[in-house]
């Protein structure tokens, strides 16, 4: 473990100060009816951080992936992804760019086994489809093997995805992701769901693979324990905006945020304010 | 019942055998239904025109390449050709031009907008066919019959409605259950099936794989039709015939299910079968009551599982 003591700190690159940012958003606005969604979203991830979004529900976290992933289109504003504009992209396309994500509800396919599913990961990847080649052809399976392997899900390969447990289900789900090789991946909630019991085991596992692998992560989260050991920074969102944003152990104990994000009256004393935000990631 | 099965064993024979054939066919037809199904999440009432196109086209073709002397043998070429460009011009093209455009409306819209395509289809087909009945039994004929013992008695049947046509419908289901569960392409399209939009969040090309499957499945309901070609006079009308006994398939069997479809396809094709040698006035009814009577008791269909298979 490194000094900073995070889970998985030994292989990541740590976010790169002062180098280009990976994901860029600038001035995202969406509203459906008269609820805004995203009211001037700008937000900068930059190369190996792991950036938590934490609000509300309804703040815009969610629309905020799909926004970024192609599912939805912002009414105004640029979104930019290793320099390149990506607004306007489908999902497949952006998919192809480098940029995973994994739902809120785990996206597995149900009726094939787990190797199936991290298998069909790596043939969409290599975007080969011969009509009659079977998927789980040996180079393939042994890579799908070794992705399940990194995330402790090897044992369960042979097992039909809607057997699994719901921390087995968002792991699976997550590895699927990985096995498309993303630079940049977002996720919605990836510890929804899970028992209290396993909660911390996921997240390590995840983090731990996530690192190794170099994959920078966007996660929205709403236990701020797993936010304080595992982001970087952390964006708190609130009304289709970015209220807050910095490091959870200053951002974590902003009064406003103690109050109206994680729902405890901040303790009695001087007024803290809210933290400054940092120049050129937002 | 002893007696009554003595006095009637020629008529059940008959009926079981003209079952057999009759269940390949709908089987045919119902498995294309249903994989499309699964895939667009539109039932098409337009299948049956496939069926019907497909026949006609199958009948043409013979019939042309016998004006053309090609020898007899042929006209089983003419039937997989002619199912095979009726799968391959129709389908994307009904796929394209309209179906892409439902996608995700409401069910009525998407019902009303494949009945209308059925019926513009209708009417194509008496533009190019007219109304007059149209027949080439060649395939059928060539063949010729065999005695098939049942009891005391011989039933002479022919091999082509014997063999071929159940021959066709198992190796279609064999291969279906082959490829949906083995191959990579079949992979997919069940992925697609259980989940589009994460299959697209996956970088699955959905569009591909959709007109893929609906190719495919117009494709099984022309062969359905061309295959029906040699036994029957093709007149206006066959299509709707065919699409409404694959919808009670479907529905008694549980939508998605492979083998289900060919279970109770011999289910609903051996009823109709045996009330046409025994209780006519309830031919068109008893595929019907078998269906009510399923969904009455489950209504997920026989074989269906409650909102988790699709395919």
């Amino acid at each position: 473990m490194s000094a900073s003591g995070r889970p998985g700190d030994e292989a990541v690159d740590r976010p790169r100060q002062g180098t280009a940012p990976l994901l860029s958003a600038r001035g995202l606005r969406l509203a459906f009816g008269g609820v805004k969604a995203a009211d001037g979203i700008d937000l900068d991830v930059m190369p190996g951080e792991f950036l938590a979004i934490i609000g509300p529900n309804g703040a815009g976290k969610t629309t905020f992936i799909n926004m970024t992933t192609g599912y939805l289109r912002p009414q105004a504003g640029s979104i930019s992804y290793d320099g390149q504009p990506i607004l306007g992209l489908s999902p497949r396309a952006i998919v192809a760019r480098g940029i995973g994500r994994s739902f809120q509800l785990p996206q597995l396919f149900t009726e094939h086994t787990v190797l199936e599913n991290a298998a069909l990961a790596i043939a969409a990847r290599a975007g080969l489809w011969s009509p009659l080649a079977p998927l789980l052809r040996p180079a393939w399976r042994t890579e799908a093997m070794a992705v399940l392997d990194r995330f402790g899900l090897a044992p369960l390969a042979g097992q039909r995805a809607d057997a699994l447990n719901e921390g087995a289900r968002k792991l699976a789900d997550i590895a699927m992701a990985v096995a498309l090789q993303p630079r940049l991946l977002l996720m919605d909630e990836p510890t929804s769901g899970v028992a209290a019991a396993e909660k911390m085991g996921v997240v390590e596992t995840l983090v731990r693979v996530l690192r190794e692998a170099k994959v920078t992560a966007v996660f929205v989260e709403h236990d701020m324990e797993v936010v304080e050991r595992f982001a970087d920074r952390v964006a708190v969102w609130s009304q289709g905006r970015i209220a807050a944003l910095g490091p959870p152990a200053t951002v974590l104990k902003d009064p406003a945020v103690l109050r109206d994000v994680i729902g405890i009256e901040p303790p009695t004393g001087p007024p803290a304010g809210l933290p400054a935000r940092e120049s050129g990631h937002a | 019942m002893a007696d009554w099965l003595a006095d009637n064993t020629l008529l059940l024979g008959l009926a079981l055998l003209d079952g057999l054939a009759y269940a390949a066919l709908v089987f045919m037809v119902a498995v294309g239904l249903n994989l499309v199904f699964g895939v667009l999440r539109i039932v098409n009432v337009a299948h049956g025109s496939l069926f019907a196109i497909g026949a006609y086209s199958a009948a043409s073709l013979g019939l042309a390449f016998a004006s053309a002397g090609l020898p007899p043998w042929a006209g089983y070429a003419a039937l997989v050709l002619a199912a095979a460009l009726v799968g391959a011009v129709l389908g994307p093209l009904v796929e394209r031009l309209v179906l892409r455009r439902i996608y995700g409306q409401e069910e009525v819209l998407q019902l009303l907008v494949t009945f209308a395509l059925f019926m513009i289809l209708e009417d194509v087909q008496k533009l190019i066919w007219g109304v007059q009945p149209v027949s080439q039994d060649l395939p059928m004929k060539l063949l010729g019959t065999v005695d098939v013992p049942f009891g005391d008695d011989v039933i002479p049947f022919t091999i082509y409605q014997l063999f071929v046509l159940p021959g066709v419908a198992l190796a279609t289901l064999i291969g279906l259950a082959w490829f949906l569960r083995r191959t990579l392409t079949g992979r997919v399209i069940v992925a697609v099936t259980t989940d589009k939009e994460a299959a697209m969040a996956m970088g699955i090309d959905a569009a591909r794989v959709t007109l893929l499957t609906f190719t495919f499945g117009a494709a099984l309901a022309a062969l359905g039709g061309a295959l029906a070609s040699p036994t029957t006079s093709l007149v206006p009308g066959i299509g709707a015939q065919t699409i409404v006994l694959s919808f009670a398939v479907v529905a008694t069997a549980g939508l998605g299910q492979i083998e289900g479809a060919a279970l109770t396809s011999l289910l609903i094709g051996l009823g109709r079968s045996v009330a046409v040698y025994f209780a006519p006035e309830f031919e068109v009814v008893v595929p019907y009551i078998i269906m009510v009577a399923v969904l009455l008791v489950r209504p997920q269909g026989l074989f269906g599982v409650l909102e988790t298979r699709r395919v």
